[in-house]
């Protein structure tokens, strides 16, 4: 038995004697590591390690929530009692007793995979690597800013319940991205890579091998600069191409939100919003056209919202949000998806051990199609191409949105032609969403990581994927 | 504190470093949130985090960590020097320097910071049954904290401080999508009128008019408090930080001296404020500063960490944020100057203006002209020959905050604090004219 075997026990038994009806019991240390260089020079790097634990009790029908950084014993018994008293001050203003939807109990360890691990690589590598790609930045003369970043992160997790489970789990993060500005002042333009929050998975140092940076850098420079004189995006309704890691934000924002059962139930109306999805549109709702086909998947692979289980003993599973454009399912907990009569879809994170965990999206992922690119753009006489998140906006029913991209290009005959910058859209999800009737094959489907998913209070940052290809949406309305 | 404080002394004296700093921020943090008038989160967490800036030359490498111990330190010291001495120059980087004490803040108060979880419930139950008296359902969040900051470097500086915060948010309504929202926030959480707050968010939710939809288009607005607090925190963002300026990506570069919104506008850092009362140095253990941003609408200067302070040839002013950030310096203490009338006499004036109670989603569209889209929520009217007309669809608006600054007509000589993403903001409301809507929902 490991130490922090005798902890849980020692954690789950004093809730027990507490008279807590359920109880859980969560140890995580991150360790994380963040390089970046900025016009020629370093910035800091930081090295963190945080660790801590958290115990999650329903004590008289309520939840109770309490953490701390010092893992010994007599501060876990502190913590113990805290909690149970934190749930009984919650069942002050309780309408019905919390119920959770049924779970196996496992006994389980999962590690990512990863070829490399990243802190393994030696810090003088990684600038070594990040001083190349500031150099290939600068090789245009018309480029004015560069900025670059290396991301790493592991996480530990150790989770045991009140129902037996207990399992171990080991989660490796790489991220790197880049962008280069020109121009100055009121007449700056800018283009990211490879996304404009870069490209994160669940993957090692081996992400760093999977672009071609001497290609493509000196390509986005040349937009950057060929943006400061290009002619703003006209303001029409037109067809429209959108590049898969923007239909990433668009997943996320239009149907992972609004999915998340949490919201659905009203439990965000104070801060992030709620959602237009009611559960009286289970099943009914033509949230898509039929090609539009959408799940949410922790297991796969390399997504940065894949894990084996979740943070209440979940074990990760595919679930169908929306099937041949019909709503069929929702992101949830085990205490939502009773509420709808149905199990969990595994999807209940925390950021670290400090915060309560909350129904997040895991892997969203907007199926492949059959088209290839050319197929996508040549289906259009008089549109726009759009590539790269600058802006995104929704409101919090998420269904108005306005989304801006770094560039676009004018279709003009089923050809890209002229590059417009400032290109954005807006509309209405169903609407937008019924309006697609193309989705690139699977050569171009890959999953874009999210880092930094806000939501929550106190504010909680999730790591989520989102699976896309390029897509085509008709009669949209651009340049607003 | 003190334990902390005597780790550090003994680690400095051991570390190898040219220079070394360490930081230690702990909290007790309980935020208590609420939907449909029940509890559903409710947590506690006691955390301490400590960094460490280890200096050769111009090499900086900073290593943080949650453990309080003096072998943890001693190897956070080791690991930040590691670090340093792999690192290339810097060449911008100053160096540390003695900070001279900072003055004792005002913001700690016992009864916030030994706020119980039972005493939350209590108010929230007590607010809940003010709402159900008007069939109306209320979510939100309480949250009691304590903070404690300690700064020391090889160089001389040694700071501590603490500060507590109470803070309340509430959104009103029912299911017909009715919504009304207000928050408050003080050091001191017997300064807190939950009542009023509870009536306030109420009195939004309960206007009984059918909810109208209005055409896109130019309207003269209202906002509340917290919705100058939305605009003014992205204006700190974009231009009123030394990074932005001396990177030229902000809409204060060449623009200092010159006038860049109304000449009604004035803002002020002024962390030393006593509705505000911050810890009275950064995390650099510089004092904080008070520093005129804009006066009668002209651009007078930027807030600056270390750095960006010896760059832009200010020195700093005491607004490094937490070591390791990329953000650069920004404001976390603005204060707009009030107006002569109130809220109620600028509504009761105004022949036709859309009241907004705060916004949301703001992102930007041109941060070189500070520009902005984003939506209304919980609680946008129709004002029409001084009195309210209806309840309006939420809206998406399209909007240069400078704009909108240079525009305006009256402001509240009533002001409340806001706080957001770590920020306080001590505002009144405004009166805008051609303010832009591009789209109803």
């Amino acid at each position: 038995m490991t130490d922090i075997n005798k902890l849980a026990a020692k954690a789950l038994q004093k809730t027990f004697d507490l008279r807590a009806s359920y109880a859980d019991f969560r140890v995580v240390e991150t360790r994380s590591q963040r390089l970046g260089y900025s016009d020629g020079k370093p910035e800091e790097v930081e090295e963190s390690t945080d660790r801590g634990f958290g115990i999650r009790v329903i004590v008289d029908g309520a939840w109770g929530y309490c953490c701390s950084a010092d893992l010994d014993e007599k501060e876990i018994i502190r913590v113990a009692q805290k909690a149970v008293e934190i749930a009984k001050a919650s069942a002050v203003l309780k309408k019905t007793p919390v119920e959770l939807a049924a779970n196996g109990s496992y006994q389980e360890s999962f590690i990512s995979p990863h070829k490399i691990d990243p802190f393994t690589i030696s810090l003088p590598e990684k600038l070594d690597f990040l001083s190349y790609i500031d150099e290939l930045q600068g090789n245009n003369p018309g480029i004015s800013g560069r900025d670059s970043f290396l991301d790493f992160r592991r996480t530990i997790k150790d989770f045991y319940n009140s129902e037996g489970t207990a399992i171990h789990q080991e989660l490796i993060h790489s991220g790197l991205g880049l962008s280069v500005s020109a121009g100055a002042g009121r007449n700056r333009s800018t283009r990211s890579y490879p996304a404009n929050e870069g490209a994160y998975e669940c993957k090692g140092y081996e992400l760093l091998d999977e672009f071609d940076f001497k290609v493509d850098i000196p390509i986005i420079a040349e937009q950057a600069v060929a943006l400061l004189n290009a002619p703003t995006c006209p303001s029409k309704i037109c067809d429209i191409v959108l590049d898969g890691s923007h239909m990433g934000l668009v997943i996320h924002e239009s149907i992972g939100h609004p999915l998340e059962l949490d919201r659905v139930f009203g439990s965000e109306r104070n801060f992030s919003g709620a959602s237009f999805a009611f559960p009286d549109n289970l099943d009914n709702l033509q949230y898509g056209s039929s090609i539009v086909n959408v799940t949410e998947d922790p297991t796969s692979p390399y997504g940065l919202g894949s894990f084996g289980f979740d943070d209440e003993g979940v074990k990760a599973h595919k679930v169908d949000l929306v099937k041949n454009g019909i709503l069929v399912g929702y992101i949830s907990s085990r205490e939502t998806a009773r509420k709808i009569g149905r199990t969990s879809s595994g999807s209940l994170i925390a950021e670290g051990w400090g915060n309560i965990p909350i129904v997040r999206m895991t892997n969203t992922n907007l199926q492949p199609g059959t088209l290839s690119f050319e197929e996508l753009i040549g289906g259009i006489d008089d549109g726009l191409y759009l590539q790269t998140t600058s802006s995104w906006s929704i409101d919090d029913m998420r269904q108005n949105f306005q989304f801006g991209c770094e560039i676009g290009w004018l279709i003009e005959g089923g050809k890209l032609t002229t590059i417009v910058k400032n290109p954005s859209y807006g509309g209405n999800t169903i609407a937008f969403w019924n309006s697609c009737d193309g989705i690139g094959d699977i050569s171009q489907w890959r999953i874009w990581g999210t880092p930094n998913c806000g939501k929550g209070q106190p504010g909680q940052n999730a790591r989520t994927g989102q699976g896309a290809a390029p897509a085509r949406f008709r009669q949209v309305k651009v340049g607003v | 504190m003190s334990k902390i404080l005597e780790i550090f002394e003994r680690c400095l004296k051991k570390s190898k470093a040219e220079q070394t700093e360490l930081v230690c921020e702990a909290e007790e943090f309980y935020l208590t949130r609420f939907a449909d008038s029940v509890i559903h989160q409710n947590l506690g967490r006691k955390d301490h985090t400590i960094w460490c800036r280890a200096i050769n030359g111009q090499k900086v490498g900073i290593a943080s960590g949650n453990e309080v111990t003096e072998e943890a330190v001693d190897n956070l010291i080791k690991k930040a020097n590691e670090i340093s001495l792999c690192q290339r120059d810097n060449p911008l980087f100053p160096g540390l320097v003695k900070s001279p004490a900072a003055p004792e803040g005002r913001g700690f108060f016992k009864a916030t910071a030994e706020c119980s979880a039972e005493y939350r419930a209590g108010t929230i139950k007590e607010i809940s049954d003010i709402a159900a008296d008007k069939r109306l359902l209320v979510s939100g969040m309480y949250q009691t904290s304590r903070t404690e900051l300690i700064v020391v470097n090889s160089k001389g500086t040694r700071q501590t401080g603490s500060a507590t915060e109470a803070k309340i948010s509430i959104t009103a309504g029912d299911n017909d999508g009715r919504a009304g929202f207000a928050q408050a926030y003080s050091r001191d959480i017997g300064k807190i009128d939950f009542q009023g707050l509870a009536e306030r968010a109420i009195g939004k939710a309960r206007q009984e008019k059918e909810p109208i939809a209005i055409e896109p288009g130019e309207y003269s607005v209202i906002l509340d408090p917290e919705a100058v607090a939305d605009f003014l925190l992205f204006l700190g963002f974009l231009g009123f930080g030394g990074k932005s300026l001396s990177s030229k990506r902000s809409f204060m570069a060449n623009k200092i001296g010159t006038q860049i919104m109304s000449d009604k506008i004035s803002i002020t850092e002024d962390p030393g404020n006593p509705e505000i009362g911050y810890i009275g140095f950064d995390f650099e253990g510089v004092p904080r500063r008070r520093v005129e941003l804009v006066k009668n609408g002209i651009g007078m200067g930027v807030v600056n960490d270390s750095l960006y302070g010896s760059l832009n040839g200010t020195g700093s002013t005491g607004n490094a944020l937490r070591p390791g950030n990329n953000f650069g310096p920004y404001p976390v203490a603005m204060v707009m100057e009030p107006g002569q009338k109130t809220t109620d006499q600028i509504i009761a004036e105004s022949e036709k203006a859309i009241w907004i109670t705060h916004f949301w989603y703001l992102n930007y569209l041109n941060p070189m002209n500070a520009s902005v889209t984003g939506t209304t929520r919980d609680g946008t009217f129709l004002i029409e020959n001084g009195k309210l007309a209806a309840r309006v669809v939420d809206m998406r608006i399209a909007q240069s905050m400078l704009e909108a600054f240079n525009n305006v007509d009256d402001i509240s000589s009533e002001r409340r604090l806001v706080p957001k993403y770590g920020s306080l903001m001590y505002v009144p409301a405004l009166k805008i004219r051609d303010f832009t809507f591009v789209s109803k929902e």
